[in-house]
């Protein structure tokens, strides 16, 4: 007998799926904990927000909250940087540090078998590093050739300088690694300093996933985390979105094999009103691979291997915005293509679409729960936008209930063609004629680091 | 611990050869299908490269029952996520989905490697061309130092091994290929007799049986597979070339030829590379990147594969230090630990962090299934994850030392990249 296969088949039951639920619990020294048991491996993984990102950068000293970053695992309590590094290394534990606009995070996977020392050595990394002026003038050194490497892909150049044009004057404008120059002026005081001032108990916050009790975890915590630093920063202000003109940035690769395209502008910073339909309009468009973006730029004219949008968020501001790299050749018609993908949302969204797209949405949610660390990421999203705790709980039901009429709205008023900023990164003899052919603007031209030099 | 490592799976063989591995883990609701068809860029041929990749691309435009653009969105209307990857050896193909919708993923997953050629067609062809010409475009052409893989595998390896070239090709053969060469790669490497079908997470193994025969069963057994010829070659010298690129700061490559996948080398190489560059403690790290600070950053790497592996030092220099100054710097540390060997100390920090991420990477489904893929295809046993960890916990310090002997005293590639002379601006 043969298989019907000619149509897909349906679904077979449902699904039954358990948040994970969470406790927050506050330690003898005002340090907030948010905490999930669980319990299927012998695994503990710790997140730590500390308010500490890029944000705080002083004028002039772009990459201090990075530099601090990198310094604060160099030794610390009695190690020095190879002898802490051997520590963590020896019990198969993996420490890491990164640090976006709005955070440094500290964070720890380990076996439970080794949870104790692990949290004692990243006590010491989070309460007494070293500093050494040794450590600090070899990790500023490898820190301008960091920046001197980035600006050779043509990624980086376009993500960074989109940044620094859509954030002018704000201080989410200069890139986290900094600027060569600005670097280069970091003394270790002004790391030291840096330390002081952001790394206290109160300005911190920590999320802890793991086959723990939770007595057994608060014991734990407060042996090792005793800091009673009471500084707390001051929050900084919101970005508000001002209005702006649509304007065309080119910057010239030699020799580039494609064109890297940014397109966007500000936006509102992340709230729990408008934030759903939000991401509904926005996936059609080019937030999954069956957009229409992709669909239309990749999948029909082949002139990417892809294109996303995205409206993302830093704690105090909002951007939305388009990224691909195309063909040289391709350059001016993928723009027209994009721009006609902007026209057509604003004119027309189907109800097929925005079914398909919260059922993607809705289905996908117990998957987004797997793994310790997705676990603890999407706490430090909440705490890091400052949602209500009940924000995962209401996830689903927020989806289904974003209506045709929000989504349009979205569409209509959150994407401003007038005032869509457009920067290229290609081959200047290619691509500007491009350019020319779709815009009457005036095309400003940037160096690598972002000075006009066309004027 | 080593207990949770022991994988209960059942294992069946349908008549048409599909082997099919199935694994239950009921912790989330979710289920990820692996299948893993045995060809890969080694299969390819001179003037036909990078066709193993452009052909995994097609097998996402749509078969006989689904039209194009519908395998991704039947996939993400079921909330899943899926996609595929090409290497040297093999194509595998993978969606993880909810649990209630395994049966979708089974019937996109056959329908293509049964129907595929009734829906193909020149547009969609030509369409996935231009894709994965931007794709090399964007990973390799446009990137610094993008080219180097390319430039290491064409040189350590003579024209005619099937190493030769990169999994992506070259843009000359990607331009050329035609409506023939799709059906005739689907006819002679798509069948289920050359496929290995892992499904893992919350199922029944009983009904999940019972789905995979209605999808699979009657899918034709194909011809059998063309042997790849490997052609005895070693290095006769050292060879070396000097690439330049957009780029500012010079990158150093060495790459020997060393042992196969799972060959009993294979580990023992991979715990050298720890040894070498896995921390700040390692050898080459600690030395020229933070004691002598001649070097930005380095990194090694045992990469292997089925027919054979290699050894691959990286070095980039700080600005202003020459490359030969890297090159002898790095050489005089692997004569170290070929001459004296390495501590037991180093050994244990070694295998303790390979322990962990085995843990470590029982976290995510769609991982795990392709590790018990990846055993049943090159092992013949899908649950050899302690055997996996077994090899490097057996290893002592001497065979450590050995292996460097044996292989980094042989004739090496360098690649050195450097930046375009009168390169004055970006």
């Amino acid at each position: 007998m043969k298989t019907e296969r000619n149509s897909p088949p349906q679904t077979n039951g449902t699904i039954e799926f358990h948040l994970p639920k969470f406790n927050n619990f506050v330690l003898d020294n005002g340090l907030e904990v948010f905490f999930v048991q669980k319990n299927n491996l012998p695994l503990v993984q710790l997140n730590m927000l500390v308010n500490a990102g890029s944000k705080f950068d002083p004028i002039n000293k772009s990459g201090l909250a990075y530099l601090t970053s990198l310094l604060i695992d160099e030794g610390a309590g009695e190690f020095n940087s190879l002898q802490l590094d051997d520590e963590f290394e020896s019990l198969g534990s993996i420490f890491g540090v990164s640090t976006d606009n709005d955070n440094i995070h500290l964070s720890l996977l380990t076996l439970k078998e080794n949870l104790s020392r692990s949290l004692e050595l990243f006590s010491l990394v989070y309460q007494s590093p070293n500093f050494t002026e040794h450590d600090f003038i070899r990790e500023q050194k490898k820190l301008a050739s960091t920046i001197i490497q980035h600006q050779d892909d043509p990624s980086y150049i376009a993500t960074s300088n989109f940044d620094n044009i859509i954030f002018d004057g704000t201080n989410y404008k200069n890139p986290i690694i900094g600027n060569v120059g600005d670097v280069n002026s970091i003394s270790n005081y002004d790391i030291t300093e840096f330390y002081k001032k952001h790394f206290t108990p109160l300005n911190t916050k920590l999320v802890v996933v793991g086959n723990i009790e939770l007595k057994e975890l608060n014991v734990l915590l407060n042996k090792h985390f005793n800091s009673t630093n009471r500084n707390k920063i001051e929050e900084q202000n919101d970005i508000i979105p001002i209005t702006q003109k649509q304007q065309f940035y080119f910057i010239h690769k030699e020799n580039a094999a494609q064109s890297e395209i940014r397109i966007g502008h500000l936006s509102d910073k992340r709230n729990e009103t408008d934030y759903f339909a939000k991401v509904i309009a926005n996936s059609i468009l080019g937030g999954q691979f069956s957009s229409r973006l992709n669909l239309n730029l990749r999948e029909d004219k082949g002139f990417t291997y892809g294109i996303n949008s995205a409206f993302s968020y830093s704690k105090n501001a909002g951007h939305f915005e388009i990224a691909t790299s195309v063909n040289g050749k391709d350059t001016g018609e993928a723009i027209a293509e994009i721009n006609k993908e902007i026209t057509g949302l604003k004119s027309e969204i189907k109800k097929d679409e925005i079914e398909f797209t919260k059922s993607y949405l809705v289905k996908r949610f117990p998957a987004m729960f797997e793994t310790y660390s997705q676990i603890a990421h999407h706490l430090s999203t909440m705490l890091k936008y400052k949602l209500s705790e009940d924000y995962f709980d209401n996830y689903i039901e927020k989806i289904i209930a974003c209506s045709m009429d929000e989504i349009e709205k979205i569409a209509k008023e959150k994407i401003i063609s007038d005032e869509l900023i457009y920067l290229i990164v290609g081959e200047r003899e290619m691509v500007l004629p491009q350019l020319k052919k779709i815009t009457d603007l005036k095309i400003v031209e940037l160096d690598v680091n972002g000075k006009v030099i066309n004027q | 611990m080593n207990d949770i490592l022991n994988i209960k799976y059942e294992k069946h063989i349908l008549e048409n050869g599909l082997e099919v591995v199935l694994y239950q883990d009921k912790s989330l609701p979710i289920v990820s299908v692996n299948l893993w068809y045995k060809v890969g860029s080694a299969n390819e041929t001179n003037g036909k490269t990078g066709f193993a990749h452009l052909f995994e691309h097609m097998m996402f435009q749509g078969s006989m029952n689904v039209p194009k653009e519908k395998h991704f969105k039947f996939i993400e209307e079921a909330g899943g996520n899926l996609n595929g990857s090409t290497s040297f050896d093999g194509t595998n193909y993978y969606e993880t989905v909810p649990a209630n919708s395994l049966e979708l993923a089974l019937w996109l997953e056959s329908d293509r490697m049964g129907f595929l050629l009734e829906a193909l067609t020149q547009d969609k062809l030509d369409n996935q061309k231009d894709v994965v010409m931007n794709e090399r475009r964007q990973r390799y052409d446009n990137q610094p130092y993008g080219l180097s893989w390319e430039i290491i595998f064409s040189n350590l390896f003579p024209e005619n091994h099937p190493y030769h070239w990169p999994t992506i090709g070259w843009m000359k053969d990607i331009e050329k290929f035609e409506l023939n060469d799709v059906r005739s790669f689907f006819k002679t490497y798509y069948s289920p007799n050359n496929a290995s079908l892992v499904i893992g997470g919350d199922i029944e193994y009983a009904s999940t049986l019972e789905l995979v025969k209605k999808y699979f069963d009657e899918i034709p057994t194909g011809e059998p597979i063309p042997k790849i010829s490997i052609p005895k070659a070693e290095l006769t010298e050292n060879k070396k070339i000097i690439h330049q690129d957009n780029v500012q700061l010079s990158k150093l490559y060495l790459t020997w030829e060393t042992a196969k996948l799972y060959d009993t080398d294979d580990a023992t190489l991979d715990v050298l590379s720890d040894i070498l560059t896995g921390s700040k403690n390692g050898r080459l790290f600690k030395s020229l990147v933070f004691d002598k600070q001649i070097a930005q950053d380095i990194s090694t790497f045992q990469y292997s594969a089925n027919l054979t592996g290699m050894f691959i030092v990286i070095a980039t220099a700080k600005p202003g230090v020459d490359l030969e100054v890297l090159k002898t710097e790095i050489l005089l540390e692997l004569k170290k630990v070929m001459d004296d060997g390495i501590t037991e100390k180093e050994l244990k920090r070694s295998i303790n962090t390979v322990k962990s991420s085995f843990i470590y990477t029982l976290q995510n489904l769609n991982s795990i299934v392709n590790q018990i893929n990846n055993y049943n295809t090159n092992l013949g046993e899908p649950n050899s994850l302690n055997y996996d960890l077994g090899r490097f916990q057996k290893l002592n310090s001497k065979e450590i030392k050995d292996v460097a002997n044996k292989y980094l005293s042989n004739n090496f590639v360098e690649l050195q990249i450097v930046p375009k002379e009168n390169n004055n601006e970006n």
